[in-house]
């Protein structure tokens, strides 16, 4: 190391002499000065320094990478990616993977895993952060307690601790499969092992179940129909806000593009003759079918998740409601517009446009925070390639995959939230 | 709250900015009981409403949980107290830690009240109002963690805790008390008390070698910084020279003296529990900081080089997720070291690591604080003829350093947090031992998770709300946001 940066500094050393002896030969043979000595002059330094810095990143990356070379060519580990292809060796459950799939399947299912906490959990959080938000805004004393103390004992506590916690409640707060919540259901009880259980809703502490859509016969045109129906449906929205805009009538954009969902869809339903059916959920001893079924670490992880960053969202709704000058409501109130009605159109439009900022911030917080979900076991990214670890599979390169596809989980919802920041702030002046 | 003639006008001008200033606010309320109950509670059919479920809400939530408390087994948290507290530290050098933390408890004690001190009297000379703290302020803004520590006595075996805490409610007092008389001489030295207080902690528990030697030299070389910095006269390259070597010496020498002292301790390996806990927040924020700063700074800079290595630094360790750093602590940084070095343990692995993330994370807040400052600023001292280290040193970095406080203290609290991930990688701290305690013989299968889990949650509640409250108390002291 040491022996590095001496051969650095005297390569800059040589450098800086050769520019000098150089200045100082043209400024003799010029005769007098042009422009100051190099040593003050800000171009001069500017590239100096910059050399500089590079010299000392690179020498010290290459220290380090010589280091990284010696270690790893002694424990005899290969520097490819290769390894992607072998049998994982691990099992995912409820995931059609099996142990012989290959160490590229399990982390495209760990990836879907991660996804899957956050298109369910960020709705809930803000849902709930929106609503403590508002409560602690309320004029009513007790619910603006209650509130509070929501805020301030989530905000302090680990994330972690949330997680685990919520996982040991819920385990302790279910039943066992064998004496599961069943709606509309039955179970049969096996010889040895859990029983097999089948019903509309099963609650037990492995998982929770709901039925779902099951496709039947000419579900794929009914996909059709359906998208067809969505694109309508806007298209009404679209004509309604325009007519509003033009004539004033009253929009109902609400009810008018809704009633076209519904109608071109029920329509679709019976001209292709019921293309779908309720499919029930099903748990034969291990194997699950049927219904949407939600292992227990999944939710744990997830309510964990909502709680906590619930009480921070719910701080960013308070303070950006909170922002919105005390003269807006009572315009509204002077123009005689309702309660809801200067919550609805002046006081929540302006609010959100501080609230967002932040918004986006506790959003990455929270797909980061997801890889917390090993602490109870869930396999998405986290945990899929902490399993690899001990595996004993490469770990360098598991480590970069892993931080990469954070990064670009991150990278990906910061770009989203920048382009709609743009759209939202006031332009002018 | 006149100190003298000379300052008589402006500390009437003061005077009536206070006055002011509590003019709007009424004297007393003059609504009565019934009345109040009425407008916050009953004012309307959807308030009542509103008032009846969440009474019911919180009156289930109370009564089971009260329920839950009184009926569940303590005794867990009763047989773990110590591995609770700080780990499997050996059991007959325990007077280590006590001993260290009654020290910096009075420095903490003498510290805190010469540096209030000082405020108090800065603000009579200039004739602010200024409120001289009283024990009912201090109880109002420490009770979560005084609440924490009587909890904790609850289930202690012996005398010896309760003897022990209170000595160093004692020395915290006696602390308090001198403090607030110390000349202003030495008074200017509160913070190197404080300094000098975890210096001694740090020996005490660990021994004088290694790294507690380098704090030493680190805490002398601040307090002779402080010392001989107005004694000094700059202008001159020699007395500049003098000034900052001199500190530089002084360092070296305390660093020396301190690693050749022949004294033996526990390292880091044999603590655990919340003492680790809180040992590794300090001691990642304050790590990260000087690394932190450079960061901001090399973010704005205008060379590409140096702005891209840190703009790449930062964004990606804020990226990607703390638990994935401690893997990199884990399985890589082991792998950086040259082939004959012997690899430091897993603490000092997941130490470095802190400390790069919280710098990174630091860096951000500074930059933040660096934005805040007005360009005229650096304009105008650039008019006065300062050099650019002088500028930022002089004029950004004080104002900019100010105006981050508050964040600063909420990255202290979000670290404090983060910390419990490193039982995710079988570090023992505090989150851990509820785990440990679990798998033990006589409590595994109890389910008794909550329990600990509940006991766990309690202390770092009253830990991170006190700093939490601190911040927001920091925040309308300093004005920030409001100037």
């Amino acid at each position: 190391m040491l022996e590095r940066l001496l051969r650095l500094i005297l390569i800059l050393a040589i450098l800086a002499g050769i520019y000098i002896a150089v200045w100082s030969a043209r400024r003799s043979a010029k005769g007098s000065a042009g422009g100051p000595p190099p040593w003050r002059d800000t171009k001069v330094l500017i590239i100096a320094a910059q050399v500089a810095a590079l010299g000392v990143i690179l020498s010290v990356g290459d220290y380090l990478w010589a280091n990284f070379r010696a270690r790893t060519d002694e424990i005899g580990l290969e520097l490819n990616f290769d390894f992607l292809d072998q049998p994982s060796g691990i099992s995912i459950a409820d995931s059609p993977l099996d142990p012989n799939s290959s160490i590229q399947n399990a982390l495209i299912a760990g990836v879907k895993n991660t996804f899957l906490i956050f298109i369910v959990g960020i709705p809930l959080a803000v849902l709930l952060g929106t609503l403590i938000g508002i409560a602690r805004l309320s004029t009513n004393w007790l619910l603006t307690k209650i509130a509070t103390v929501y805020v301030e004992f989530f905000r302090n506590i680990p994330t972690l601790l949330v997680i685990v916690f919520t996982w040991q409640a819920l385990l302790l707060g279910f039943p066992r499969e064998q004496d599961s919540w069943l709606i509309r259901g039955s179970s049969t009880a096996a010889d040895s092992g859990p029983p097999s259980l089948e019903g509309l809703f099963i609650f037990n502490n492995k998982r929770f179940a709901f039925p779902s859509i099951g496709g039947g016969e000419n579900f794929g045109a009914f996909q059709v129909v359906f998208l067809v129906a969505v694109v309508a449906a806007v298209a009404m929205w679209v004509w309604r806000t325009r007519n509003f805009d033009a004539t004033g009538t009253p929009h109902r954009r609400v009810l008018w593009s809704f009633a076209t969902l519904l109608v071109i869809s029920v329509i679709g339903y019976f001209v292709l003759g019921g293309p779908f059916s309720i499919s029930r959920p099903m748990i034969e001893q291990r194997i699950a079918s049927g219904g949407v079924k939600m292992q227990m670490p999944y939710v744990a992880v997830m309510f964990g998740l909502v709680l906590y960053t619930a009480s921070h969202i719910a701080e960013i709704v308070r303070g950006s409601i909170m922002s919105v000058p005390k003269g807006q409501v009572e315009a509204g109130n002077a123009l005689a517009l309702s309660g809801f009605q200067r919550y609805r159109f002046v006081v929540l439009p302006q609010a959100f446009r501080v609230a967002f900022p932040p918004l986006i911030n506790q959003f990455l917080n929270y797909t980061k925070n997801t890889s917390l979900a090993i602490a109870v076991g869930f396999a998405e990214t986290t945990g899929v390639i902490q399993n690899l670890f001990g595996q004993s599979r490469p770990a360098p390169q598991l480590l970069l995959i892993l931080m990469l596809i954070y990064l670009a989980f991150s990278l990906i919802l910061s770009a989203i939230g920048n382009l709609i920041n743009r759209r939202l702030q006031i332009v002018g002046r | 709250m006149v100190s003298s003639e000379s300052t008589a006008e402006t500390a009437y001008l003061g005077a009536e900015i206070a006055q002011a200033l509590t003019a709007d606010r009424p004297l007393h309320s003059d609504q009565t009981p019934s009345q109040w109950v009425k407008n916050n509670l009953f004012s309307s059919v959807l308030n009542t409403a509103i008032t009846v479920v969440s009474a019911a809400f919180a009156g289930a939530i109370l009564y089971f949980g009260i329920r839950w408390a009184i009926n569940v087994e303590w005794e867990i948290v009763r047989a773990n107290l110590r591995n609770f507290m700080i780990g499997q530290f050996p059991k007959d050098e325990l007077w280590r830690p006590w001993a260290g933390g009654l020290t910096l408890v009075a420095a903490v004690g003498l510290g805190s009240a010469g540096m209030a001190r000082t405020s108090f009297d800065d603000a009579t000379e200039k004739g602010l109002p200024a409120e001289r703290p009283t024990w009912t302020a201090l109880l109002r803004r420490f009770w979560p963690i005084l609440a924490f520590i009587f909890l904790v006595l609850t289930f202690t075996r012996t005398i010896q805790p309760t003897l022990g805490v209170l000595a160093g409610l004692g020395l915290f007092v006696a602390g308090r008390l001198i403090g607030w008389q110390l000349p202003s001489g030495i008074r200017r030295f509160s913070p190197h008390i404080i300094g000098v207080g975890l210096v001694a902690l740090s020996t005490i528990v660990a021994g004088s070698g290694g790294l507690v030697a380098l704090l030493g030299g680190l805490v002398g070389a601040l307090i002779l910084a402080t010392a001989i910095g107005d004694s000094i006269d700059r202008t001159s390259a020699t007395g500049t020279v003098v000034a900052l070597a001199l500190p530089l010496l002084g360092g070296a020498v305390v660093w020396f003296v301190m690693s050749t002292i022949d004294s033996f301790g526990y390292g880091w390996k044999d603590w655990g529990g919340l003492y680790l806990t809180l040992f590794v927040t300090v001691a990642g924020i304050s790590t990260g900081m000087p690394l932190g700063i450079l960061l901001a700074i090399g973010r704005r800079s205008q060379l590409p080089i140096i702005k891209g290595f840190c703009v790449t630094f930062i964004e990606f360790v804020r990226g990607v997720p703390l638990i994935s750093l401690l893997f990199f602590s884990g399985f890589m940084l082991p792998l950086l070291f040259p082939p004959a070095a012997t690899i430091p343990d897993g603490t000092t692995r997941a130490m470095i690591v802190i400390t790069l993330f919280s710098a990174a994370y630091i860096a951000e807040i500074v930059r933040g604080g660096l934005q805040a400052v007005p360009k005229g600023q650096t304009e105008a001292a650039q008019a006065q003829g300062l050099s650019a280290g002088k500028i930022q040193r002089l004029i950004v970095m004080p104002q900019a350093l100010r105006a981050v406080i508050p964040a600063m203290v909420g990255q202290f609290i979000s670290l404090f947090k983060d910390t419990s991930l490193l039982a995710i990688i079988g570090v023992a701290e505090f989150l851990q031992i509820a785990t440990i305690a679990n798998t033990q013989q006589e409590f595994l299968g109890k389910g008794l998770q909550p329990v600990t889990y509940a006991f766990v949650a309690v202390g770092y509640w009253a830990f991170a709300y006190t700093m939490s409250k601190e911040s927001r108390r920091l925040e309308t002291r300093l004005g920030v946001g409001t100037r």
